[in-house]
C-alpha cells in the first residue's frame, strides 16, 4: 500500500514539473507496559504518512501528509521551497540495494497472536524468582514493524521491511528512606532475547547492591558497561562525526582525518549491511544503497557521515547516512549502525586491583556535545576492591572528556546491541565494556 | 457512528469504561541556520487513541486512519481482556463530573494568519541580533502547532478544545582563544504568535552566557554550597521533585515521595506548584482524560500537600484526580505529566545569598538534567556557572554539573530570592510534553558538584 502512494506522490511532482523524493512508511508498535510486577496495560499504534520534498528552482521544500493528500502534499512542500537556498542537490539513481537481513517473520506472529504478554511476563517472573523482596516496578516490552519505500524523480523506487524488539526491566528493593534499583535491557531484529534470562539479571544485579561502601578519591579506574558508556558515547562522540558539525566548526575533529584520534586498537564503523544490526537496513532514508563505513580505524580518524544535502555543502558526496525518524521528518545525519570494537578482554578481566564499575549513568544527554565534556551520576555503580565487585556507590559523579578517555580506553569483547531514540534521533550502537584509567570522580 | 455510540457500545460488551481522544495537528517547524533556511517543514495530520477498562485490564489501540477507529476500538477491547486474565492488582478511574464543553484558547495572533515569509522575516531578524565576530555559527528554530482535540468518554464527557503553542530556540556556537563553547536559550508559550516578542529579550541573555563560556575554566568538584538562578530553579522542581510526584510513580512504587503526604519533605520556607492554568507553556484547559485543569499545590510550607494525578492513579491512591493526564498526540497513551511547575518566590536578594558562601558555585541557566525518582536521586547541568569565593562572583565556570538526593537537598535550601522567572521546556518521559518551569533564586548549602 505505502509503495503505492508514494508512486502516486512521485507522479503529482512529474504533473507540476517538479524535481524531488518521497518517503513512506507505514509502521506497527505493540507495547506492554510492565508496573508493580505485572503488565499494566497494552498499547498497539499503527500509522502510515509520507515525507515529500521537492526541489523547484534548486531550492528544498518539504512537508509531510497522509495517503490520498499526495498532491496537496506536493504543492506545500513546493511553497515552501521558495525559501531555502540554491542547492545543486542531484537525487541518487539507484536500481540495486545490498541484502541485509532484519525482518523476523516470527515477531509478526507473536504481535498477531498476542503472545507478547507471555514474553513480558517471563522477565517480570525472573526478577521475582530472584529474591522474595525484588519486584519488576518498571519497563516495557517493544515490537515494532514498518515497511518503509523510498522513491525519486530520478527512478529510484525502493521498498523494504524491518522488524524489532526491545525489552526493559527495572528491578526494585524497597527501602524505608530510599529505594534500590537496577535496569536491564535488550533490544534485537529478531525474535532471540532471552527474557527471562533479561529478568532474571536485572533482579540479580540489585541484589548485589544492598551494601553500600564509601565513594573513593579522585582519580579512579573506571570499567563501563557497554550500557554506562554506550549512554556517554552517543552523546558526545557520536556529535563529533557528523559532516555538518565538522563543517561548521562545532567537532573538535574538524581538520583531523588521517590523524589518531584513539587508541590504536580502537575501531568504529558505521554498518548498517551488518546482518541483525539494529540499524541494519539495505538502503538509506534517501534511497541510497547502504555501505560500510570506517570512521576510526586502528585509531586513525577515517571518515565522517553525511546525508545528500551535507554531501553537496561539504563537496564529499553522501555516504549514505540520510535518515528520517518518522514520515514527518526531513532526511538528516544520522549514524545507522555504528559498532565499536578493538578489545579481547573478558569484563572481569578488565577490573583493575581498585577502582570503580559503574552499570548505568544519568544526565549524559546534558554533556557538552562540542567539546566532548561529560559529568554525569553512576547511578548503578560499585567499588572495586581486589579485582572484585564490593559494595555499591551511592550518589557518586564521573567526568571526564570523550576524546581524551578515546585516547586511553581499552576494550573489552563483550558487545552488547544499545538502541536509543530522542525526538526524531536514533542512536544504534554495538559496543563492549571499557576500562579507563585517570577518571575524575566525586561525592557521594 | 458517533464516538458516544461507540465508546457505548464497549461498555455493551462488558467494559467497564472506555474513552477516544481524537486530535487534528497543524505543524509549521522551521529552522534557520546561519542565516539561511535549512529546514521548512508543514504538516497536518490526525487520529485517535481509544482506551478501554475491561476488570483490571487497560488495552489502547490508536491509528492515523480515522475511518478504522472503530476496529480499534474492538481491538482496545480485545487487549484490556487479555490483560485482565493475568491482572491481580484492583484498578480503577476516580470519578469525575462528566461534562460536555468547548474550549478554545486565546491566540491574539492566530498562526494562520501570517505567512511563512513573515516568519522567516523574524527569524532572520533574530539572527541578525546574534552575530559577533567570536559567534562562528547560530541555529534559530521556530516552531508553532494547533492541536484540535475532541475526547469523549463512556460516562458522558465530551470534551473540545484547541491549544496553540509556539515555542522559539537559539543556539549559538562561539569560538575564541582555541575555545568552542555553545550557549542555547528556548522562549514561548500558549497562545498564538504574538509570543516570538519574547524571543528579542534572549538575544543579550545568550550572547553573555557564551561570551563567559568562551572564557571559563573547568569546575571544582566535590561537595559544595549552590547558587541555582531562576531556570536552574525551575529544572531542579521539575526534576528532582515534581517526577517524584507523579501518581503513576507514586502508586507503582517507583517514587520516593509514595506514603509520605502530610510530611514534612522540605524546609518551611519552600512551597512547590504545578499549575495548567498558569500562563506558560504548559497550559491547557482540560486534560487528555478530559478532567478540568487547576493548580497543584504540591509542597506547602515543606509539607507534601498533594501528588499530579490522572484517573487511575487518583483511584488507587484514593484521591480526586486534579487534571494530570497528558500524551504526547493521539499515537500514545495519556500518563501522569507536570504543566507548569513553579517554586515559590521567598523574601532575600541575591546578594545575601552570596554572602553566606565562603566557596561555592553559582550556576545559571541550565541544558538538561535527570532523575530517578525511586532512588530520589537527580542531575542537572549549568549553561555556565561561577566561583563564588568569600561571597564574591569570581570567574566563570564550564561543564558543571550537579546531583544529591532529592530529600535531602530540598531541606538544604538555606535562603530564597524575591523575584521570579519562568522558561520553556520539553520534558521527556516517554513521550514529550511541553513544559514550563521556574522559580527564585536559591541558595542550596551542599550537593555534589562533578567538575572535572
Amino acid at each position: 500500500m505505502i509503495l503505492e502512494s508514494v508512486k502516486e506522490a512521485l507522479e503529482k511532482m512529474k504533473k507540476h514539473g517538479l524535481q524531488g523524493d518521497v518517503y513512506g512508511m507505514e509502521s506497527r508498535n505493540l507495547a506492554y507496559a510492565i508496573n508493580k510486577g505485572e503488565v499494566s496495560d497494552i498499547s498497539d499504534f499503527e500509522e502510515v504518512g509520507l515525507g515529500i520534498r521537492v526541489r523547484k528552482d534548486g531550492k528544498l521544500g518539504f512537508a509531510y501528509c497522509v495517503p490520498g493528500k499526495e498532491e496537496r502534499g506536493v504543492l506545500k512542500a513546493k511553497e515552501l521551497s521558495g525559501f531555502s537556498q540554491k542547492l545543486d542537490l542531484t537525487f541518487p539513481s539507484t536500481e540495486k540495494v545490498s541484502k541485509v537481513k532484519n525482518f523476523d517473520e516470527r515477531i509478526l506472529t507473536v504481535m498477531d497472536g498476542g503472545e507478547g504478554m507471555d514474553l513480558a511476563r517471563d522477565m517480570i517472573e525472573a526478577v521475582r524468582d530472584v529474591k522474595d523482596d525484588i519486584v519488576a516496578t518498571n519497563g516495557a516490552l517493544i515490537l515494532y514493524t514498518d515497511s518503509i519505500a523510498v522513491g525519486n524523480t530520478s527512478g529510484t523506487l525502493l521498498e523494504g521491511s524491518s522488524t524489532s524488539l526491545l525489552a526493559g526491566v527495572t528491578a526494585t528493593i524497597h527501602g524505608e528512606r530510599t529505594s534500590l534499583t537496577a535496569s536491564e535491557s535488550d533490544c534485537s531484529r529478531r525474535l532471540d532475547i532471552d527474557f527471562r534470562n533479561l529478568g532474571r539479571s536485572s533482579g540479580e544485579k540489585v541484589d548485589s547492591m544492598r551494601e553500600s561502601s564509601d565513594t573513593p578519591t579522585s582519580p579512579q579506574t573506571v570499567v563501563m558497561s557497554p550500557d554506562a558508556f554506550s549512554g556517554i558515547f552517543r552523546f558526545t562522540l557520536v556529535p563529533s562525526i557528523s559532516g555538518e558539525n565538522v563543517r561548521k566548526n562545532k567537532s573538535v575533529y574538524n581538520g583531523k582525518l588521517g590523524e589518531s584520534v584513539a587508541d590504536g586498537k580502537v575501531n568504529l564503523v558505521d554498518d548498517p549491511t551488518k546482518d541483525w544490526g539494529m540499524g541494519s537496513r539495505a538502503f538509506d532514508d534517501e534511497g541510497l544503497s547502504c555501505t560500510p563505513l570506517p570512521v576510526i580505524s586502528d585509531g586513525v580518524l577515517k571518515n565522517f557521515l553525511y546525508d545528500l544535502k551535507e554531501g553537496v555543502k561539504s563537496r564529499t558526496g553522501s555516504t549514505g547516512n540520510g535518515f528520517r525518524g518518522s514520515f514527518k521528518s526531513p532526511p538528516m545525519i544520522s549514524d545507522m549502525n555504528l559498532i565499536l570494537k578493538g578489545g579481547d578482554s573478558e569484563t572481569d578481566a578488565m577490573f583493575p586491583e581498585r577502582g570503580v564499575y559503574i552499570d548505568e549513568v544519568m544526565g549524559a544527554h546534558t554533556a557538552n556535545p562540542v567539546s566532548g565534556d561529560f559529568s554525569v551520576v553512576a547511578n548503578s555503580a560499585w567499588k572495586i576492591e581486589k579485582g572484585q565487585r564490593a559494595g555499591r556507590l551511592d550518589g557518586m559523579m564521573i567526568s571526564g572528556n570523550i576524546h581524551e578517555c578515546m585516547l586511553r580506553m581499552e576494550l573489552g569483547d563483550d558487545h552488547r546491541r544499545t538502541f536509543f531514540r530522542m525526538g526524531p534521533r536514533q542512536i544504534k550502537l554495538e559496543l563492549p565494556s571499557v576500562r579507563i584509567s585517570g577518571m575524575s570522580v566525586s561525592g557521594g | 457512528m458517533t464516538l458516544k455510540k461507540m465508546v457505548d457500545g464497549i461498555v455493551e460488551q462488558g467494559a467497564r469504561f472506555c474513552d477516544v481522544r481524537k486530535e487534528r495537528w497543524d505543524v509549521n517547524h522551521l529552522v534557520l541556520k546561519d542565516g539561511n533556511v535549512e529546514q521548512m517543514v508543514s504538516g497536518e495530520e490526525e487520529g485517535a487513541m481509544v482506551r478501554v477498562l475491561y476488570g483490571n485490564g487497560w488495552g489502547c489501540v490508536g491509528t492515523s486512519a480515522l475511518e478504522r477507529l472503530e476496529d480499534a476500538a474492538r481491538r482496545a477491547l480485545a487487549m484490556a481482556k487479555q490483560n485482565h486474565t493475568f491482572k491481580e492488582e484492583k484498578t480503577g478511574v476516580a470519578t469525575i463530573n462528566p461534562v460536555t464543553c468547548k474550549e478554545y484558547m486565546p491566540a491574539k495572533i492566530r498562526f494562520e494568519d501570517v505567512s511563512f515569509q513573515e516568519k522567516v522575516s523574524f527569524m532572520k531578524e533574530i539572527h541578525n541580533f546574534l552575530e559577533r565576530d567570536w559567534v562562528k555559527s547560530a541555529d534559530i528554530i521556530y516552531r508553532d502547532s494547533v492541536v484540535k482535540k475532541e475526547i469523549v468518554n463512556s460516562e458522558g464527557t465530551h470534551v473540545m478544545m484547541e491549544i496553540p503553542r509556539l515555542v522559539t530556540y537559539m543556539v549559538v556556537t562561539g569560538k575564541e582563544n582555541g575555545s568552542i563553547q555553545q550557549a542555547s536559550e528556548g522562549g514561548g508559550g500558549t497562545g498564538g504568535y504574538e509570543l516570538r516578542e519574547g524571543a528579542y529579550e534572549k538575544v543579550d541573555t545568550v550572547l553573555d552566557r557564551l561570551r563567559d563560556l568562551l572564557g571559563a575554566d573547568t569546575a571544582p568538584s566535590g561537595r559544595l554550597p549552590l547558587i541555582m538562578d531562576h531556570h536552574l530553579t525551575g529544572v531542579f522542581v521539575h526534576e528532582a521533585f515534581g517526577h517524584a510526584a507523579e501518581g503513576d510513580l507514586v502508586t507503582s512504587g517507583n517514587s520516593c515521595l509514595a506514603r509520605k503526604l502530610g510530611e514534612m519533605v522540605a524546609g518551611e520556607n519552600v512551597t512547590i506548584t504545578d499549575d495548567p492554568t498558569f500562563p506558560g507553556y504548559g497550559s491547557f484547559p482540560y486534560d487528555d482524560e478530559g478532567t478540568k485543569a487547576r493548580p497543584r499545590i504540591l509542597v506547602d510550607g515543606g509539607k507534601l500537600n498533594d501528588y499530579i494525578l490522572d484517573r487511575e492513579s487518583a483511584w488507587k491512591l484514593g484521591l480526586e484526580p486534579n487534571g494530570g493526564a497528558r500524551a504526547e498526540d493521539f499515537r500514545v497513551k495519556p500518563i501522569v505529566r507536570m504543566s507548569n511547575t513553579l517554586m515559590k518566590a521567598g523574601d532575600m536578594k541575591l546578594e545575601e545569598l552570596l554572602e553566606d558562601v565562603h566557596r561555592g558555585i553559582y550556576a545559571r541557566s541550565s541544558s538538561g538534567g535527570q532523575v530517578s525518582p525511586a532512588q530520589g536521586t537527580f542531575q542537572f547541568n549549568a549553561q555556565v556557572a561561577y566561583l563564588v569565593e568569600k561571597g564574591e562572583i569570581t570567574k566563570p565556570l564550564r561543564d558543571v554539573s550537579f546531583s544529591g538526593f532529592t530529600l535531602d537537598t530540598l531541606r538544604k535550601i538555606t535562603g530564597i530570592t524575591d523575584e521570579m522567572k519562568t522558561g520553556v521546556g520539553h520534558c521527556g518521559k516517554g513521550q514529550s510534553a511541553p513544559v514550563s518551569d521556574g522559580g527564585p533564586q536559591v541558595l542550596i548549602s551542599e550537593v555534589t558538584v562533578g567538575g572535572r
